[in-house]
C-alpha cells in the first residue's frame, strides 16, 4: 500500500557538503521539492558545476580536503550562517564520518543519514563484523579485531592461509586494501596500505580476511524510517572492479534467482535492523561459485551506483532520504516493491587508460554528452572546467535502462560511443571494450574480472588513421588558429585556391 | 601536402591530395589510398565519410597535440615535425621513457631505495599520489642507483627525473 508523503515539515533549505557529479544530483532533487541548496566549494572549485548549481554557495577556502570538504567546522559554520537545517553529506569526504554526524546534531541541523552512532559502528569494520554475527547474517572468515602491526598481520595471515584481503578497519571504496599471496609481499603491502588508511580515513588500523576465490560483489540497497520499519530495494552487481573500486555496476545481478533474492534481502534487512540503521544505506556481500553469500560491510551513505536502482524500481532516493531524515514514514512496505527492467551505471573517471590509468586532471576542452530513450549522465564537470588535481577522478556516470539486460548493455556502448570528452583522458573507451566482451555479455562476471580478460588492455588503434585523417582535415580547413600549418608556414597552401571551406 | 603524424608510438608520413570537389580529398598512407569527403559542423567537430563510412569526429587542439573522437575513443594526433621542435623547448619530454619521472604532477609520498642499491627492472623506487590515488615508479632498468632528487611531501612534475639510475653493463669476467 502506497500511503502520501508529508506528515513530517519538509526541510526549507539543504547544504550539501560536497562536491562533483554527486552534489549537482542531490540538489536536483531538492529543486524539484522546493528546498533550496546551498553548494560549498574550495578555492580550486569556484566555477564548479555544483557551485553553478545550487541557490547560493559559500567559500571553504583551501584547496586541500583537509582545509574545505573534510573541515567540519567550516561547514557547520557554513550551514548555520546560510540558514539551512540539513546538511547532506553525498559519498566520501564526511559522509561516514561520525564526528561529522555528530557535529551536525549538536549544532541543531539534521544530518542526512544515518545517526553517528550507527555509522561509527559500521565504519569500524571488525565491528560492523561482530554485529552481524551476532544478528546471524554470515561473514568471511578472518580476523575480529583490528591492528596497526605489520608482524601481527603477518602471524594472522600465515595462521588463515595465504591469499588474504588486508583491509582497512575505517576502510571504503578499495583504499588502504591490498591483496596478498605471499608472506614476502606482507610487510610492503601492510605498510602502504596503511599509508593510504591513515591518508583517506585519518586510521591506518588494518585487519584481514581470507581473500574468496572469484566472488560476485552483491549489495542490496535498503531504506530505514526512524519508526521501525525497513525495506530492501534489491540488489546490485558491483562486481567489475578496478583496484577495488567498482567501475560497472547493474541490476538485477545476472545470477540472481527469486530464492537467493529473498534470503539475501532478508540478511540485508536483519543487518540494517541489528546496527539500529536509519535513512539509506547499502549491505554489501561476496557470493561465491557456489551461491554462499557472506556480509562484507555496510555503506552508511548514499552510493555512487545507487541510479540503477532509481531507474528499475522508479523510486527517487534523494527524495527517501530527505522524507525519513525530515521524519516521514516509509510510505511503502517490502511487498509494495518491484523492479522493472534492467540497468547498468558506468563510471567515468579523469584517467588516461593507457597510462596505467594514472589520474588525467586538467582543462575540458569539449564536452558532448550522450543521450537517447533510457540515457541517464549524472555527470560534474563541463566545457572549459578544470578538473582538479586535488580530488577523487569520477567526473560522472553514465546510467543505460533497457527492458533486458542485453538491451541495456547494447545502450549503453551506444551512449558511450557517443560521449565525447577531449582534454583530459577518461575510461569510457576500456569501458566500451569490457560491455563489448563476450564474458561480459554473458553475464560472467566476478570481482578479478579485469585482472582475468582485461589485463594489460591497450585501446584499439583501429581508427587511429581515421583520427589523422581527421587532423589533416581541421589543420587545413579550421578557422586559421596559430600553430595550424596554414600559418606556421605561412604558404599557400593549394586549399585556399578551392574557395570557401566555411558551410 | 605531407604530413608526418603520430598517434602513440606510431608514425606515419600521409600524403595529402586535392580534387576537384573542395569537400573532398585523397589521402596516400604506405600503399593505401582514401578518398574523404568532409564538411565543417563546427570548429571542432567534422563529418567525414571515408569508403561508404560516415563519422562524426570532434577535436580540440591543445598544447601537447590535437584531440580528436571518433567512435568513442580518442586520440592524440601529434604533427611529428613539429613535435622536434616542441621537444627542444620543452626539454626532453618525448624522448624520456627510461627516465624515472611521474606521468602526472603529484606529490612523493614514499622513497623505496637509497643511493648505491642495486635495482631490478620493475623494481619500486619510489611512491607519488595524485588524486588520491598512490602510484609506484619503478625502476627502467637494471641497474644502481645513483642520485634520488627527490624528498618525501615533495611536489613533482612530469619530466622531473626522480631517481638516476646507472645502468648495470654485464661483466665479461
Amino acid at each position: 500500500m502506497w500511503i502520501g508523503h508529508g506528515e513530517a515539515k519538509m526541510f526549507k533549505k539543504v547544504l550539501i557538503a560536497n562536491r562533483g557529479e554527486i552534489a549537482v544530483r542531490i540538489m536536483r532533487t531538492c529543486r524539484e521539492m522546493g528546498i533550496e541548496t546551498v553548494a560549498v566549494y574550495s578555492e580550486v572549485d569556484a566555477r564548479a558545476l555544483h557551485v553553478l548549481e545550487a541557490d547560493e554557495a559559500v567559500a571553504l577556502g583551501e584547496s586541500a580536503p583537509s582545509g574545505s570538504y573534510l573541515h567540519i567546522e567550516k561547514i557547520i559554520d557554513a550551514a548555520k550562517k546560510s540558514g539551512a537545517e540539513a546538511v547532506h553529506p553525498g559519498y566520501g569526504f564526511l559522509a561516514e564520518n561520525p564526528r561529522f554526524a555528530e557535529a551536525c546534531e549538536d549544532s541543531g541541523l539534521t544530518f542526512i543519514g544515518p545517526p553517528g552512532r550507527v555509522i561509527r559502528d559500521l565504519g569500524n569494520k571488525t565491528m560492523a563484523r561482530r554485529i552481524m554475527t551476532s544478528a546471524g547474517v554470515p561473514v568471511i572468515p578472518g580476523m575480529m579485531e583490528p591492528t596497526q602491526d605489520p608482524e601481527r598481520l603477518g602471524h594472522e595471515a600465515k595462521i588463515m592461509g595465504y591469499p588474504v584481503l588486508v583491509k582497512a578497519v575505517a576502510g571504503g571504496g578499495g583504499k588502504g586494501m591490498r591483496v596478498v599471496f605471499e608472506d614476502q609481499a606482507m610487510r610492503e603491502a601492510c605498510l602502504s596500505a596503511m599509508s593510504e588508511a591513515e591518508k583517506a580515513f585519518g586510521d591506518g588500523s588494518l585487519y584481514l580476511e581470507k581473500h574468496l576465490e572469484s566472488p560476485r560483489h552483491v549489495e542490496f540497497q535498503i531504506l530505514a524510517d526512524g519508526h521501525g520499519s525497513v525495506v530492501h530495494l534489491f540488489e546490485r552487481e558491483c562486481s567489475i572492479q578496478r583496484r577495488h573500486q567498482k567501475i560497472i555496476e547493474e541490476t538485477p545481478s545476472p545470477v540472481m534467482t527469486t530464492s537467493l533474492r529473498e534470503a539475501m534481502g532478508r540478511a540485508a534487512v536483519s543487518a540494517a535492523r541489528a546496527a539500529g540503521y536509519v535513512n539509506a544505506g547499502t549491505v554489501e556481500f561476496l557470493l561465491d561459485r557456489s551461491g554462499r553469500f557472506y556480509f562484507l560491510e555496510v555503506n552508511t551513505r548514499l552510493q555512487v551506483e545507487h541510479p540503477v536502482t532509481e531507474m528499475t524500481t522508479g523510486l527517487d532516493l534523494v527524495r527517501e532520504q530527505l522524507h525519513i531524515a525530515a521524519g516521514d514514514r516509509l510510505r511503502f512496505g517490502q511487498e509494495d516493491l518491484f523492479q522493472r527492467g534492467h540497468a547498468i551505471e558506468c563510471r567515468v573517471y579523469a584517467e588516461d587508460p593507457e597510462q596505467s590509468f594514472y589520474p588525467s586532471p586538467g582543462k575540458v576542452l569539449l564536452h558532448y554528452e550522450p543521450a537517447g530513450p533510457g540515457i541517464r549522465n549524472d555527470c560534474g564537470i563541463y566545457e572549459g572546467f578544470r578538473v582538479p588535481v586535488e580530488y577523487d577522478p569520477i567526473i560522472g556516470k553514465v546510467i543505460a535502462y533497457g527492458e533486458t539486460r542485453e538491451a541495456s548493455r547494447r545502450r549503453m556502448i551506444r551512449a558511450l560511443e557517443t560521449y565525447a570528452i577531449l582534454g583530459i583522458r577518461t575510461t569510457i573507451p576500456y569501458l566500451i571494450d569490457i560491455l563489448s566482451s563476450p564474458e561480459f555479455a554473458a553475464g560472467d562476471l566476478c570481482t578479478d574480472f579485469i585482472e582475468r580478460h582485461f589485463q594489460g588492455w591497450r585501446q584499439s588503434t583501429q581508427e587511429a588513421d581515421m583520427a589523422k585523417i581527421a587532423y589533416i582535415i581541421q589543420d587545413l580547413t579550421a578557422p586559421a588558429k596559430a600553430g595550424t600549418r596554414q600559418e606556421a608556414h605561412g604558404w599557400p597552401t593549394p586549399w585556399e585556391t578551392l574557395g570557401d571551406w566555411r558551410l | 601536402m605531407k604530413y608526418r603524424l603520430k598517434v602513440g608510438e606510431e608514425t606515419s608520413e600521409m600524403e595529402v591530395l586535392s580534387t576537384e570537389n573542395p569537400h573532398r580529398l585523397r589521402v596516400t598512407m604506405g600503399d593505401r589510398g582514401v578518398e574523404v569527403s568532409f564538411q565543417r559542423v563546427s570548429e571542432n567537430c567534422l563529418w567525414m565519410v571515408a569508403d561508404g563510412k560516415a563519422t562524426r569526429v570532434f577535436l580540440a587542439q591543445a598544447d601537447e597535440g590535437t584531440h580528436v573522437f571518433l567512435a568513442g575513443r580518442c586520440y592524440l594526433v601529434q604533427d611529428a615535425d613539429r613535435l622536434h621542435l616542441r621537444g627542444q623547448r620543452q626539454g626532453v619530454h618525448e624522448e624520456t621513457p627510461r627516465e624515472v619521472t611521474p606521468p602526472m604532477p603529484s606529490v612523493v609520498v614514499r622513497i623505496l631505495v637509497s643511493e648505491g642499491d642495486l635495482v631490478k627492472k620493475g623494481q619500486g623506487l619510489l611512491v607519488v599520489t595524485a588524486m588520491k590515488m598512490e602510484t609506484t615508479l619503478g625502476a627502467p632498468y637494471d641497474g644502481r642507483v645513483k642520485k634520488i632528487h627527490a624528498a618525501v611531501h615533495q611536489k613533482v612534475a612530469p619530466g622531473d627525473v626522480l631517481v638516476e639510475i646507472e645502468e648495470e653493463v654485464p661483466g665479461n669476467d
